[in-house]
């Protein structure tokens, strides 16, 4: 590089600037005027006090942030937005995780059919799914009741959705069940990266499976797995508001808001849009925060291979 | 060897109950698919009074004509596959130049133009709902696919960000030695990009595509707002609003039959691409 | 990532923080109005005051519509028939079950269509008059007449809305929510109709002994138990004065908080303690609710007049739909009505405000209310002679009640979105046990207090 270096004249110093520049700011601008334009346009709502309908507005300061603080359904739907990520992450980890080694390591020779299987909810529209487990827990039609019935003398009549400690719980399968396929691939692909030496000299030594997993596998795998929790955390964050929104509004009485569908709830249909707006920069704000938190506690060597 | 052939009935025992339970998964994942299929051929009274998985007791094929003659799932799915297919291609144009010089190029500012795209990944998609609408009206693009496709391609979905972050850690596992190379060929740095880096990273483009591609497919919010037109319907769309329509009607055969019918497509496609879809999936991911 | 992610952390927050004081900046430039075309409704008003002279209706004219219960027939006929009267007008109908939020963007805008029916999810003509998107109509309605040279308002059924002495909206649908009682099943057990809180507590102790649920309701969508059950309550308890409803409309301070309020919460939790709710109501959505009414898992359900069309083709052979208008008065009191509407109303920034004038004094007719019983089954707003049309019976026994002098209908009042929504989810807590009845009164207040 140093020699490539001292060879540019004043010439190839610009051409090389004009082609960072070239290569940067097609990007950067549709960027801008895409993301970070309405970004700024959200924060700027967030100072004002509009209904989303009318063609004026009125600035209101941080009223707002204060009302954020002061509305006792914000901790509801925070509190539900990091049971739903604490509840993901760890099912759909170990899942996934379980899965993938189980399909790799084994050598099983239906690794391609159950790798095609399982990935399949992750095509599926999340609409859809949401449609469809809202009939899975449907509590006079739904699957779920009927099947437990078969082993009851009673047929079970459980309200799934509609009950307020069961509510929450309930939103957890869709969501695990539609993300777990994606992840087990991530996963696979970084165990099919480990050198298959590694395995040997660990079985040499004696290392049973287990022993190799948390021994071999799992260090090696450990930048694909906080990668993994850390989309979680985001898609969480971001997107569990269509799954509220088709399975239950939000409901019983709050038991089931998460942020996302707040923000939904109040800038649409309680028609305070800048209100709305302010949730929004909170859901960022948590983001930020939470995706830091992660990549700290997570922190390990990275191991090179 | 010797090793191994001492646990080996242990290793079986082992292998019967990972694959009991990868079977029992196996029936989760399909099991309420199949229930689609049933459900979509049968009539209300079936729905309310039979157990749901019996079978149809008259096969009501009528369901899918009157859903089809309804909905104009033909028209969802060219639309989404437009916008999809367009919203990649630009979105990954984008994103791989950009992720090159990122991976590549040291000058000021490129750690703070880094973390500004991974953290605009947290930008929560409604937050730019209502701007984007009005910037869109400005644009005169509103209620125009090509308008979503450029909200999807660049806007606070999230996709072109994603890309980026993906592409630079993926270009940073490629080895310099053949830029070098090319460079003391006489190279132009554009020769080195078009016709070395980028077949090189096909693998990485083909997996972050994937991944985008499907959230482009299923997104939701953007759509219904910003197009108003049924004959410009994406599918999830379509059939949040035939599932809001069905429900004035308790139709909930035909209700199926139009779930059905957005799945099968998709089903085909995977069939016949899975190879590619999962394949590329773990190729990319291998490196990035 | 590390150390790196830190500084690049430490730097991208710096970048936000100038981003958004710039924002500030730009924003304070910007005026805080959004695009918007030029008031037009003023001279309109004037022109409208001498109608004797036809004004020439043509050019684009657009309405709006949700569909929902009442299907889109009926539009499709009368728009049809208006075509054919004006047949310059290039009429565009916006039109569908998510009509509202597709929509909004465009009265944002202010580039609204030229009418609006304001029914369904996601709209509320309170927000809309607060918003300034409706045209005022005050003193054009009072004065109005149908094609068929009839004053329109002396024609309604229920008068137009009043907002601090305007009008803006006119009701076009009008109907009563009330208890929905499955008349053949009754008659089978020979269980009474209820006719007050006691007999309905009596009857509905008779059912649950007999294996049946006695009532259900939609717990996805709580307004239905707050329209069938709650608001009647409210009124019976107030010396069936309704001015209640029209108080906690206004967000008054102590309109929650009050006897009757509280009279009616504790013979909800006296209903909800004897188990008499079917416990699958809750997270249920109307027509789940609804299909196991029609399969007499259930003896009752709150609803409103549309059921009977809504469910029609659903409705098992022998199945009789019987209504009671309320359950919530006492022994010898009177029935309570009340009363929904949707309304339909005039943009203010309507393009072709004409077009649109001519076109309700086209729709309010009695011919129109006709076949809009036979299509709908449900009643629209104006006054017409409808036992010999195909209305269904529960409409038009329930017409009977409202001309009874056996019931009290109370006025057309809508809660603001925000009341509302805590009233559905304080109603719901409180069947479900997770509040009190303290706690509910203490909740409205709050929220009516933000209100105002």
């Amino acid at each position: 590089m140093i020699s490539i270096k001292k060879k540019m004249s004043m010439t190839s110093v610009w051409s090389r600037r004009l082609f960072i520049l070239s290569f940067l700011l097609p990007t950067l601008a549709l960027f801008a005027l895409f993301t970070i334009y309405p970004l700024i346009r959200g924060l700027y709502l967030s100072f004002f006090d509009w209904s989303g309908g009318s063609e004026t507005m009125n600035f209101i300061g941080v009223n707002n942030y204060k009302e954020l603080f002061s509305d006792s359904i914000i901790p509801t739907a925070i509190k539900n937005d990091y049971f739903l990520i604490f509840w993901k992450v760890i099912l759909i980890m170990l899942l996934a995780t379980f899965f993938a080694v189980a399909l790799t390591r084994l050598r099983l020779k239906e690794y391609g059919f159950y790798r095609i299987i399982f990935f399949f909810p992750n095509i599926i529209s999340v609409v859809v799914i949401g449609v469809l487990w809202s009939f899975i827990y449907n509590p006079s039609l739904g699957f779920l009741n009927a099947f437990l019935s078969l082993f009851t003398k009673n047929p079970i009549e459980i309200n799934w959705l509609g009950s307020p400690n069961l509510a929450i719980w309930s939103l957890l399968p869709p969501s695990v069940w539609a993300g777990i396929g994606f992840y087990m691939l991530l996963i696979i692909a970084s165990i099919l990266g480990i050198p298959n030496s590694l395995y040997e000299a660990a079985s040499i030594d004696g290392a049973n499976e287990w022993k190799q997993f948390t021994g071999v596998t799992l260090p090696l795998i450990w930048e694909q797995f906080k990668t993994s929790i850390i989309h979680i955390v985001i898609t969480t964050l971001n997107g569990s508001f269509i799954i509220v929104k088709l399975m239950t509004d939000g409901g019983p009485d709050n038991q089931t808001q998460v942020l996302g569908y707040y923000l939904y709830q109040m800038g649409f249909k309680q028609y305070h849009l800048s209100y709305g707006a302010t949730i929004g920069v909170l859901i960022l704000v948590l983001s930020l925060i939470t995706t830091l938190l992660i990549n700290r506690i997570l922190h390990r060597d990275t191991i090179e291979m | 060897m010797n090793v191994l052939s001492t646990k080996k009935p242990l290793l079986y025992l082992s292998k019967s109950i990972v694959r009991l339970i990868l079977l029992l998964w196996t029936i989760i994942v399909i099991y309420p698919v199949l229930w689609t299929f049933l459900t979509s051929l049968k009539d209300n009274q079936q729905v309310m009074l039979g157990k749901p998985w019996d079978l149809p007791t008259l096969f009501r094929f009528g369901n899918y004509a009157d859903v089809w003659s309804r909905a104009h799932f033909g028209d969802y799915f060219f639309n989404s596959i437009m916008v999809t297919v367009g919203s990649i291609a630009v979105s990954m144009i984008l994103a791989a130049t950009t992720a090159y010089i990122l991976a590549r190029y040291t000058f000021r500012g490129r750690g703070i133009l880094y973390f500004i795209y991974v953290a605009s990944m947290m930008i929560p998609t409604t937050l730019g709902l209502i701007p984007l609408f009005f910037l869109l009206s400005d644009l005169h693009l509103s209620n125009s696919l090509f308008g979503l496709m450029l909200v999807y391609s660049v806007g606070t979905i999230g996709i072109l960000p994603f890309a980026i972050f993906f592409l630079v850690g993926f270009y940073k596992t490629l080895p310099r030695e053949l830029e070098e190379a090319a460079t003391i060929d006489g190279s132009s740095n554009y020769g080195i990009f078009f016709r070395i880096m980028l077949p090189l990273s096909k693998p990485g483009l083909v997996t972050v595509g994937i991944m985008n591609a499907l959230t482009v497919w299923n997104e939701y919010i953007m759509a219904t707002v910003l197009i108003n037109d049924p004959e410009k319907y994406t599918v999830p769309v379509g059939i949040a609003i035939m599932q809001a329509e069905m429900q004035y009607r308790t139709e909930w055969g035909p209700l199926f039959a139009g779930l059905a019918i957005s799945m099968i497509p998709v089903i085909l496609m995977y069939v016949l691409y899975q190879r590619q879809i999962t394949g590329g999936l773990t190729a990319g991911a291998l490196k990035g | 990532m590390g150390k790196k992610f830190k500084k690049r952390a430490a730097w991208g927050m710096v970048f936000f923080i100038v981003l958004l004081a710039l924002s500030g900046c730009s924003g304070a430039k910007e005026t805080n109005t959004p695009p918007s075309t030029k008031p037009t409704d003023t001279p309109k008003v004037e022109e409208s005051e001498k109608p004797a002279e036809e004004p020439k209706i043509s050019g684009d004219f657009e309405i709006q519509y949700f569909v929902g219960g009442y299907g889109d027939a009926w539009w499709k006929e009368v728009i049809g028939e208006f075509q054919e009267k004006y047949p310059d007008l290039k009429i565009k109908q916006s039109a569908g079950s998510q009509i509202n939020e597709q929509m909004k963007p465009r009265w944002i805008q202010g580039n609204p269509p030229d009418v609006v029916y304001i029914d369904g999810a996601g709209s509320n003509e309170t927000q809309m008059v607060q918003d300034d998107q409706l045209m005022e109509i005050t003193d054009w309605v009072k004065q109005a007449n149908n094609v068929d040279g009839e004053n329109l308002v002396s024609n309604l059924i229920a008068a137009p809305q009043d907002f601090g002495g305007k009008n803006y909206t006119i009701p076009l649908v009008f109907g009563s929510w009330g208890t929905f009682y499955d008349a053949s099943l009754f008659e089978d057990k020979g269980w009474t109709v209820p006719q007050d809180w006691e007999s309905f507590m009596a009857t509905s102790e008779q059912i649950k002994a007999s294996g049946i649920n006695p009532y259900i309701h939609t717990g996805k969508y709580p307004y239905y138990i707050v329209g069938g059950l709650l608001n009647s309550g409210f009124v019976a308890e107030n010396g069936d004065n309704p001015q209640i409803l029209k108080d906690q409309e206004a967000a008054k301070e102590g309109s929650f908080n009050n006897d009757a309020v509280k009279k009616t919460l504790s013979k909800l939790v006296d209903m909800r303690d004897k188990g008499y709710f079917d416990n699958a109501s809750y997270g249920m959505n109307h027509t789940d609710s609804q299909m196991l009414f029609l399969q007499h898992k259930d003896a009752m359900i709150p609803n409103g007049l549309w059921l009977e069309n809504e469910m029609s083709k659903d409705v098992p052979a022998g199945f009789k739909f019987g209504f009671i208008p309320s359950v919530m008065q006492n022994a010898g009191g009177k029935f309570i009505a009340i009363p929904y509407t949707s309304n339909i109303a005039i943009a203010k920034k309507a393009k072709n405000p004409d077009a649109a004038k001519a076109f309700i004094e086209f729709i309010f007719t009695k011919q129109a209310a006709v076949r809009w019983a036979e299509i709908t089954g449900a009643l629209m707003n104006v006054k017409a002679d409808l036992e010999s049309s195909g209305a269904s019976n529960v409409v038009k026994k329930a017409m009977n009640y409202f001309n009874g002098s056996d019931t009290i209908v109370a006025p057309v009042f809508k809660l603001n979105a925000d009341l509302e929504q805590a009233q559905n989810d304080a109603t719901i807590a409180l069947l479900q046990k997770t509040i009190t009845p303290d706690e509910w009164i203490d909740r409205m207040e709050k929220a009516a207090a933000k209100a105002r």
